[in-house]
């Protein structure tokens, strides 16, 4: 009894053994190669769940399904243009053949490098053929750059036009790039420029020329300013001038026609009779001419006199 | 970090062969009672492997034999026990921040960061116009598809990560330093709708809820120049005011002057003419007089003004007509003295 049980508990465990030796599980994000010593059997499989193998004999190998990256070797690149500046890319690819992939790269370690191999130089490639400003920008859309109307003076040499621009460029290494990689039953998704940037060196000397940017601009706008104060100072004068001539000009019109006015009276009254006028007047002239200081020589033949020599009535 | 909770943990290990054998050796030993309870222990755990829970803003995304089979709300739920069925949650509403350029130390009502100059790799970039310019920023997302999360894209974060700053490059690449500087918003709303398409294309089932930049900046040696060129803005404004303030002050008091020369004018006129209209009416009533007398009016009129007029004057000689030289007369002397 005790002997047939304990044999019942062995067979369990080695049927136990066996089970565990002969199915497993594929998740969602793997897929497997079959391998019988050392040499793949069958289809590789990529649907997730349950598996059978022959125990002993046969091992699973797993591969990763989902998307994997990449990440490139930043380092320097001198562009077309001579510039070094420093370029970090990434690239996403998936494993899209995993018996290729077996057979050629093995592990995730050893695809890692082919890619490193094919994606480097390819990114390098690129970047050396290209000006600078083609990596940077995308488009020609164009930038307000503040310099609005310096371009009359010293004509500064113009961005160039961008021609190819870096989505374009990312498309060509992945061109470039894809072919090389499907032999390893590689699928590269995208590969894109994470970070690009001037070297340590260059960096200083950009500093400078933003620095020395920024300062012609304050310039112009401080030159700006006074040709602008200037201008309010000017129009200042002008308009003072124009008020007050302005004002002249009505007050001297508005006097010379009141002169005209009292011209007009008095010609009117004083024609009448002018010998009157000119007697009358005189008599005023005198009375208001003659002070104490005044010496008066009189001659006694005028009129007013006639009677100091004698009081006939003389008529002369 | 909340990325830690993101997956739970997978592949548990069946039991060794080394437990077995010894479960085989105890049972030859002991007495199978015990065994019993050993056995019965460890199936006991194994059932507490069917109940699981799922939090308020998680899904529970269940895989059979490492297939997807289900996802469950939040929420008491059952499962076929470890080895078989398998639970990983995700939390789903909840709103994820990856920071770009700085770090947040310790967020609250002074919120601490990070030295930025840290960071300065992931926020320097080159400009269109090929200026340097300092551009931190943050993405905020959820995970909106699960099963896509889990299963599409092997480390989530450092896609997103990757994408993110790939994507604000190409955009601020394309934007003069000003425009970096000042329109911060347009560029955060290009960037939020480029990379939720890279999102979308590469399966990760993220959504982009915001995209916003910090503060924009050059990099710290040009950011004295920078301030000049606010503040030469400002020196044009001011100049530009301080003559226009000069203006106002002149020229309404120039129109105050010139109405006042004006108005002095009219005054004038009006003198004049009242005065030539007085002097008239007075010559005109004598005249009107001395027409009807006129000899008489005449001889009057002189002796009159004489009156008036000799007393005033000090100095009189009076000389006959047929003296010849009046020089003899003359007191030159006093005169002499007098000048």
């Amino acid at each position: 009894m005790k002997i047939s049980f304990s044999v019942l508990i062995t067979i369990i465990v080695i049927a136990i053994i066996l089970g565990m030796n002969s199915f497993f599980t594929v998740d969602e994000t793997e897929q497997v190669i079959i391998t019988q010593f050392g040499k793949p059997v069958g289809e590789p499989i990529t649907e997730p769940g349950l598996k059978f193998k022959i125990p002993f004999i046969q091992t699973v190998n797993y591969f990763p399904k989902n998307l994997l990256e990449w990440d490139g070797d930043p380092g320097q690149i001198p562009t077309l243009d001579k510039t070094y500046i420093w370029v970090d890319t990434f690239a996403r690819w998936r494993i899209v053949d995993p018996l290729k992939f077996f057979r050629t790269v093995n592990n995730e370690m050893g695809a890692q490098r082919k890619l490193d191999d094919i994606l480097d130089p390819a990114v390098r490639n690129f970047i050396t053929s290209y000006h600078l400003i083609e990596v940077v920008r995308n488009s020609n859309r164009p930038m307000d750059t503040m310099e609005v109307g310096l371009e009359q003076i010293g004509k500064k040499a113009p961005i160039a036009e961008v021609k190819t621009g870096r989505e374009k460029i990312t498309r060509m290494i992945l061109a470039q790039a894809r072919p090389k990689v499907e032999a390893f039953g590689i699928e590269i998704v995208d590969i894109r420029i994470k970070r690009i940037n001037y070297v340590e060196e260059v960096r200083k000397a950009v500093y400078e020329r933003m620095i020395q940017e920024r300062k012609q601009i304050a310039e112009k706008f401080r030159s700006e300013g006074m040709g602008e104060s200037k201008k309010i100072e000017g129009e200042k004068e002008k308009e003072l001038k124009r008020i007050s001539s302005e004002a002249y000009r009505k007050a001297q019109e508005i006097k010379g026609k009141a002169d005209a006015e009292a011209v007009r009276i008095c010609a009117e009254a004083f024609s009448q009779d002018p010998e009157f006028y000119s007697f009358v007047k005189t008599l005023d002239v005198y009375k208001t001419t003659f002070d104490e200081n005044t010496w008066l020589m009189l001659s006694t033949d005028s009129d007013f006199f006639k009677y100091l020599k004698g009081y006939s009535n003389v008529q002369n | 970090m909340p990325w830690d909770d993101f997956k739970g943990s997978r592949g548990e290990q069946p039991p060794s062969v080394d437990d077995i054998l010894k479960n085989i050796r105890n049972f030859f030993r002991g007495g199978s009672i015990v065994l019993l309870i050993f056995f019965l222990i460890i199936l006991g755990f194994w059932l507490t492997s069917c109940v699981y829970t799922v939090g308020v803003n998680e899904v529970g995304m269940v895989q059979r034999f490492g297939r997807y089979v289900r996802q469950t709300t939040s929420g008491l739920h059952f499962k076929l026990p470890k080895g078989i069925e398998k639970v990983t949650k995700v939390k789903v509403d909840y709103v994820y921040t990856e920071e770009f350029g700085f770090r947040t130390i310790r967020a609250g009502k002074r919120t601490e960061y990070a030295p930025s100059r840290a960071f300065l790799d992931e926020s320097l970039m080159l400009t269109g116009d090929l200026n340097c310019a300092v551009v931190p920023w943050i993405v905020q997302f959820r995970i909106s598809d699960p099963y896509k999360f889990l299963f599409k894209v092997r480390n989530v974060r450092e896609t997103l990560r990757d994408l993110s700053e790939a994507i604000m490059r190409q955009v601020v690449g394309d934007r003069s330093i000003n425009e970096v500087i000042n329109k911060r918003k347009e560029i955060a709303d290009m960037a939020r709708v480029e990379l939720q398409k890279a999102l979308d294309e590469a399966e990760t089932g993220l959504s982009i809820k915001t995209v916003e930049l910090k503060r924009t900046n050059v990099p710290e040696p040009v950011q004295p120049s920078f301030n000049e060129v606010n503040q030469a803005i400002q020196e044009k404004e001011q100049m530009i005011y301080k003559a226009k303030k000069a203006y106002n002050q002149a020229i309404p008091a120039a129109r105050g002057e010139a109405e006042k020369m004006i108005r002095a004018a009219e005054g004038y006129a009006l003198d004049r003419i009242n005065r030539a209209k007085g002097d008239t009416h007075r010559f005109l009533a004598i005249y009107e007089e001395y027409k009807k007398a006129k000899d008489v009016t005449r001889r009057r009129l002189y002796l009159e003004a004489m009156q008036q007029v000799l007393p005033k004057i000090k100095t009189k000689y009076i000389i006959d007509h047929k003296q010849k030289t009046i020089l003899p007369l003359l007191n030159l002397q006093k005169l002499e003295v007098k000048e």
